[in-house]
């Protein structure tokens, strides 16, 4: 886990208001890598989006005489199939496309999820310390003993397989971390003299949270949990290879990658084409997890 | 001193030139299960472990004609020689047992053996009782009772009812040496006599002793088992022509393929069917025959399942392009028109014929009350992998395409496959069916207890046995009853015929497919004779 910003480079929210985030932006525009991964996601994105008008064949229908064909087939009514077909004679351009809708959501939405809740808890148990703080954290603790991947294994094991479970259990995972970033942040800016000095003025917790609480603990959050973003989608994406994500014949990347690997020996550029795309688009989102983190720290 | 050396060398030569004439070399087998099969006698793992660690090691008092690959796969005598039911009292058998059989520890085959295994897991207070054997054994022989001794060479067994199943169901049974248990139980270390049984066990399944025609030589659980020629085999036509079978778990089909091709194994299982096209390039051989062997939907009959009406059952039968099934399968499945195929004694010439003919299932789903604009959701139970269960995740996906031309919406509940096994004898109404309407478990069809029995009797609803889904028809109470109570092998097969024919006229599942057990070989693997069967036999293979 990335260790959270010291303290001293967080400054009172008067002085960096103006003109941090547009040096961020700027930071962030100058480093090519993260903007050719952005730009990578985007287009990926815009793709899931539009998937239904970019007039692609169905991704749920296929025809078995036609299964497993190489990437650039054409049928003899000309349809080309430019990524091939799958084993069941489905379009794979159509079915990767309609399949990143489902695995950008289970990539993204767990990690939204954790860090509404997880900064939540993190924030109250370091504002407020003492028996609060024992709580919330020892229980969160409790969750760390397990690795992620058997604790999302474990809990979609027992709840079943479906996508509301593995959202339930991804964010299940990803709560912990995400609040005891939150927690070391908020502990750190708590013990600051704006902090004492916004207490002594009549200020009350909740303000104190909203107004300079929240401001400094958000951004280092953030960076951390777009890096999660990457491992959600990869846990998703095992979730469905062992049959406890997504259910057929819905296209996601890992129930994919489950139902074509057999094929490995007679189309092996087409049984690799989910995995490939797991892999790039979660490598994107760590460098672009990494370049927001470059960027966001005012010591480079 | 020269001379003595060149002596030496020379006998070390001889020496190594006699083994290699009389070595008919080691085959080395990767199996689909994840672990050795339990070596002690009563096989875990399915029927890959009767194929692999029983019927190598081991002989029941019955056994499978494993000789032939076009004549179907029946019992015949195994370390009894004759068997008869008493004409009075049909609860009674008697067993005439084969004289001078010896375990591979040197012991006696005897009545006091048989007694003995029969009591290792149906007698309670028996010392060796082992109720880790019991599951896998008692629920494939549900009506023996108990084993008496008349002779040295003759037993009587009791059964609950009178059953004319038991001479077949005696093919799980397992013969372990008492008197090789008896020794590691003297020796084992134990608080009590319970503990002490425990431990004797443990060491009986590392250092196995049976009657069979290889004999355990090396055991480490997870990895390896090896089995070497008894050469001592009282079946003299049967004595093993290898040397050694070494047997490897290996549950994924792209890493056995990956074993034989780069020629770590000689002989792999279930290869995948979209390998095998590769596997013939690189000159493997590939074997394959029609099993006893059923890929289905079972049907819940509970109130509220759509599967209640027998139009939409066969309307659902009716819906699945099982052409285009076997396409998906590399050709490696047989389509199914009922439990056992069409020419089959216990066929029974059903009125009803499973054929793909969707206008027709479409006219069943109309008059059913369902329509292109009122579909009807079904909800089926399978998992991701598992023993028998072929390749579930895209057979099931072909079906919920093919079944969504009649009028079907098909969702999948996809579960671990120990899970779905589990659940399968808990039934329909169970909450661990979480609503499913079918499940998706395979089965074995070569007993009629297996095949039949015990999905159409209404008294082996769950918990008992795996009439999931509650079927309750007094017509197929009668005729299971029948069919146990014919002791004549010509009757009984027609009993069992009657039985069949309406199971297919009622729709009782979808029927989709029988496994072919297809497996690759290296072209150095000689002699091996692909039987109508889930078991092979490994004493005719021979190495080049």
């Amino acid at each position: 886990m990335a260790p959270p910003p010291a303290a001293a480079t967080i400054l009172p929210p008067a002085q960096r208001h103006r003109g941090y985030w547009a040096g961020v932006g700027r930071r962030l525009l100058r480093d090519r890598v993260a903007m050719a991964c952005a730009a990578v996601l985007l287009a990926i994105l815009l793709a899931a989006l539009l998937a239904p008008w970019l007039g692609l064949a169905d991704p749920y229908r296929g025809s078995i005489a036609r299964r497993l064909r190489p990437i650039g087939f054409t049928t003899p009514q000309g349809f080309t199939h430019w990524l091939g077909t799958d084993e069941q004679g489905r379009d794979m351009l159509a079915r990767l496309v309609h399949g990143a809708r489902l695995s950008l959501f289970l990539g993204v939405v767990p990690v939204v999820n954790a860090f509404v809740i997880g900064s939540a808890l993190g924030i109250l148990a370091g504002y407020a310390g003492g028996k609060v703080n024992m709580a919330i954290m020892r229980t969160i603790d409790v969750f760390y003993a397990f690795p992620s991947v058997l604790l999302a294994i474990a809990i979609s094991g027992a709840l079943g397989a479906g996508i509301s479970n593995s959202l339930l259990s991804l964010t299940i995972v990803f709560v912990p971390p995400i609040a005891r970033v939150a927690e070391s942040v908020t502990t750190s800016v708590r013990a600051l003299d704006f902090v004492d000095a916004a207490r002594a003025s009549g200020a009350g917790a909740f303000t104190i949270i909203r107004v300079h609480v929240l401001g400094n603990v958000l951004g280092p959050v953030f960076v951390y949990a777009t890096g999660l973003v990457s491992v959600a989608m990869i846990l998703a994406s095992g979730l469905s290879f062992l049959g406890l994500g997504t259910r057929p014949p819905e296209p996601e990347w890992g129930l994919m990658l489950n139902t074509l690997r057999t094929a490995i020996y007679s189309q092996p550029l087409v049984a690799a084409l989910p995995g490939a795309m797991i892999f790039v688009v979660s490598i994107c989102f760590n460098l672009l997890s990494d370049g927001l983190r470059s960027a966001m720290d005012v010591k480079l | 001193m020269k001379l003595g050396l060149l002596a030496g060398v020379a006998g070390i030569a001889l020496a190594a030139m006699t083994a290699a004439a009389s070595a008919q070399g080691t085959l080395r087998i990767a199996m689909t299960a994840a672990d050795i099969p339990k070596t002690h006698g009563q096989p875990d793992q399915g029927f890959e472990g009767n194929r692999f660690t029983g019927i190598p090691m081991y002989d029941g008092l019955t056994a499978w004609d494993l000789s032939s690959a076009d004549r179907p796969s029946v019992v015949i005598p195994g370390l009894a020689t004759e068997w008869a039911v008493d004409a009075a009292d049909r609860t009674k058998w008697v067993f005439k047992l084969r004289p001078g059989v010896k375990f591979h520890d040197g012991s006696a085959f005897d009545a006091d053996a048989v007694v003995w295994n029969v009591e290792k897991v149906l007698k309670q207070d028996a010392a060796h009782f082992d109720a880790s054997q019991v599951g896998v054994t008692a629920s494939r022989m549900p009506t023996l009772r108990s084993a008496r001794k008349i002779d040295a060479l003759t037993v009587e067994l009791t059964t609950s009812q009178p059953d004319s199943f038991l001479p077949i169901n005696l093919t799980n049974l397992f013969m372990a040496s008492p008197a090789h248990w008896q020794k590691l139980f003297a020796a084992a270390a134990g608080a009590d006599a319970k503990a002490k049984a425990a431990a004797a066990w443990t060491a009986f399944a590392a250092n196995a002793s049976g009657t069979g025609p290889f004999r355990m030589e090396r055991f480490v659980p997870r990895e390896r088992l090896e089995v070497a020629r008894n050469a001592e085999y009282w079946d003299k036509a049967r004595v093993p022509k290898l040397d050694r079978v070494v047997m490897l778990p290996m549950p994924e089909a792209n890493t056995r393929t990956a074993a034989l091709l780069s020629g770590q194994v000689d002989w792999i299982e279930a290869p995948a069917p979209d390998a095998v096209a590769q596997l013939r390039q690189r000159g493997m051989t590939i074997t394959a025959n029609a099993q006893p062997h059923v890929w289905p939907w079972q049907f819940s009959f509970v109130e509220g399942s759509p599967f209640a009406d027998r139009r939409v059952r066969q309307a659902a039968n009716l819906c699945v392009n099982r052409g285009e099934m076997k396409e998906l399968l590399a050709g490696l499945m047989e389509p199914a028109k009922g439990t056992v195929p069409p020419g089959h004694p216990w066929w029974g010439n059903p009125k009803f014929d499973i054929r793909y003919d969707p206008d027709a299932a479409r006219k069943l789903m109309g008059e059913a009350g369902f329509s292109k604009a009122k579909p009807l959701t079904v909800k089926i139970q399978t998992s991701a992998s598992g023993s028998g269960q072929m390749m579930p995740l895209p057979m099931n996906e072909l079906m919920q395409q093919n079944l969504a031309d009649c009028f079907f919406k098909v969702e999948l509940d996809v579960i671990e496959w120990n899970t779905l096994f589990t659940n399968w004898r808990r039934g329909a109404k169970d909450e661990t069916a979480r609503g499913a309407h079918a499940i998706n478990v395979t089965y074995a069809a070569m007993d009629p207890f297996f095949a039949m029995a015990r999905f159409l009797d209404s008294k082996m609803a769950p918990p008992v046995s795996n009439n999931w889904g509650f079927v309750n028809d007094p017509e197929f109470d009668k005729l299971v009853a029948e069919a146990r109570s014919t002791f004549e092998a010509g009757a009984r097969d027609a009993a069992l015929a009657k039985l069949h024919a309406r199971s297919v006229d009622e729709a009782v599942f979808l029927w989709v497919a029988h496994d072919v057990g297809p497996r690759a070989m290296t072209a150095r693997v000689k002699g091996f004779v692909q039987p109508k069967s889930w078991f092979i036999d490994l004493t005719t293979v021979s190495m080049q």
